[in-house]
């Protein structure tokens, strides 16, 4: 019988709800589900928490993740993550306690460290390419540094009878590429089959982008029921690549929404570099073969990089962003108004404010004044400034809510104050990568 | 016309590189897209939301172009002091882009 695997997907970012993935979880429908934790701030953003606190830095919807998952588990699903983020000993310290809490036994989980390269980068001095710095160049300000890890250890714990499998920064499609390889024995260094496994991986790993979340644009674009997006799911075989998503629920899988996401973030379509494989996407085919049914294929594969990028996290102090509307005739000219009112306000400040700006909503805040239009109805005055330290931050918020005093009219002020961390790529040849794995039993 | 018309897109980030992709609503129009969404054209609309380079890739199998554009996020989605830092709305302005309606 021809070997096939069937694998979903159960979370695109930190925050994704897990409703929608319990329901395909529940559907029985696949065996694996690949749940994609970590945006790139998302681990700097971790690494703070864990600085903050040892016991922190993980994915922190684990607790409701044993939930909503004990009768998947229970039934011999499997689930790949990399709910580790900053701390995946703490991840695996949660997933524990959330089996013992839901009284699911028998779980074999699999745990990947080494991602976190930040003492390496630092004995390197490891440079810098999109800052023109160096990593000891950035002092006090350096928090973080992950190497983004392949499908490699994924497929060993597989093979080790692991259930339940999570790490730090595993790279978004091997949490996919590891379960196929793994289940069709396509070997790790057999090019063109991580390139076909990359290729569906890169369709699933999105979740609800997959299946239209951010392709509908009435009248020209329009889908059923997005407010009840399905997660993807993914059909592989040695014969073929099936993309599809939970029936009953919204979206679609489609040749327009497959084909958004196929070149989404992958820069030159010749040369997409994962840990996995040097994919070449440019003639792949997408083919519709029934409702919410695409087939896919067509990507060729060529050896994988030798180096491993590595993301940076460099503390950039506070963002501070204060909003405020105006409306009526007038409204551009009076908020442009309150804009240098604030400005003047501020300018003891400007030797200790890093960067701010002064957008008008409605009119120049999405893309400058590249869009020409007629004077709106309304505007939104946003102010939003990157400082070093707190109570400069607190200034600027200060002096941007006192709009409520003047020029006329101006309401609805919100305001935040949010630490910054900035993110930027560098590269570390992937023997000085230096990854394992833990088994536990439960 | 508006580019819109004719072609859908999205837009990604990875740090402080936007990459955005057009692909054709029907496969007619995929010759009319090549020769007007030129990198030119992206640079005019885009202005001075880009810093750095546009490189425009094609992929032929699936009738679409990727444009890749450097120093396009004001530093990138995590320090960016933009309203979107991540460019999501950029996909909307490449549709903006005037093309001839004759097609």
């Amino acid at each position: 019988m021809t070997k096939q695997i069937s694998i979903g997907c159960g979370s695109a970012w930190s925050d994704d709800r897990l409703d929608w993935a319990q329901e395909l979880a529940d559907s029985g429908l696949v065996s694996y589900m690949g749940f994609d934790c970590l945006a790139e701030r998302t681990m700097a953003l971790a690494q703070i928490r864990r600085r903050d606190d040892e016991s922190c830095g993980q994915d922190q919807r684990i607790p409701e993740l044993m939930e909503r998952f004990a009768s998947y588990l229970s039934s011999g699903g499997k689930i790949v993550g990399n709910f580790g983020a900053a701390n995946p000993s703490a991840a695996l310290d949660d997933v524990l306690r959330g089996l013992r809490t839901t009284g699911v036994s028998g779980v074999r989980i699999g745990a990947i460290y080494g991602d976190d390269v930040l003492d390496h980068v630092r004995d390197q001095n490891l440079e810098l390419p999109e800052m023109g710095v160096s990593v000891l160049d950035l002092g006090e300000k350096l928090v973080s540094a992950n190497a983004y890890i392949g499908a490699e250890p994924i497929v060993e714990l597989l093979e080790q009878g692991a259930q339940f499998i999570l790490g730090g920064r595993i790279a978004d499609p091997s949490l996919f590429v590891g379960p196929i390889a793994y289940e069709l024995g396509w070997a790790v260094d057999d090019w063109e089959k991580m390139a076909a496994a990359t290729l569906v991986a890169h369709l699933l790993e999105c979740g609800t982008h997959g299946t239209g979340g951010n392709y509908v644009d009435p009248p020209y674009r329009v889908l059923d029921d997005i407010a009840h997006l399905g997660f993807p799911i993914a059909h592989v075989s040695d014969d073929e690549s099936l993309i599809t998503k939970l029936p009953g629920t919204g979206g679609a899988i489609d040749t327009g929404v497959v084909k958004t996401q196929l070149a989404y973030e992958i820069h030159d379509p010749c040369a997409y570099l994962t840990p996995d494989s040097t994919s070449n996407f440019s003639n792949v085919w997408v083919e519709e073969v029934g409702p919410n049914q695409v087939r896919i294929g067509g990507a060729t594969g060529q050896p994988r990089p030798d180096d491993l990028k590595v993301l940076v996290g460099v503390d950039e102090g506070w963002k501070v962003v204060t909003e405020i509307s105006y409306g009526g005739s007038g409204c551009v000219s009076r908020a442009q108004l309150a804009a240098e009112v604030v400005a003047k306000r501020l300018e003891p400040y400007n030797p200790v404010i890093s960067e701010i700006r002064y957008d008008l909503h409605g009119v120049s805040a999405l893309f400058d004044h590249q869009l020409p239009r007629d004077e709106p109805a309304e505007v939104r005055l946003r102010i939003a400034a990157l400082c070093q330290d707190r109570e400069v931050a607190n200034a600027v918020s200060f002096e941007s809510q006192y709009l409520w005093m003047g020029p006329a009219g101006g309401g609805g002020v919100v305001t935040q104050i949010a630490p910054a961390v900035g993110v930027t790529p560098a590269f570390l040849p992937r023997d000085d990568v230096k990854v394992w794995t833990e088994v536990v039993d439960t | 016309m508006k580019l819109r018309e004719i072609a859908y897109s999205r837009s990604g980030d990875k740090g402080d590189i936007s990459n955005i992709c057009v692909f054709a609503y029907e496969d007619i129009h995929w010759e009319t897209i090549c020769s007007e969404v030129t990198v030119d054209r992206v640079r005019d609309t885009f202005g001075d939301l880009v810093k750095g380079d546009i490189v425009r890739y094609e992929l032929p199998g699936t009738k679409g172009l990727n444009f890749v554009m450097t120093q396009a996020l004001a530093g990138g989605v995590s320090r960016s002091l933009r309203a979107d830092p991540h460019g999501k709305s950029y996909q909307s302005l490449i549709l903006d882009m005037e093309i001839p309606s004759s097609v």
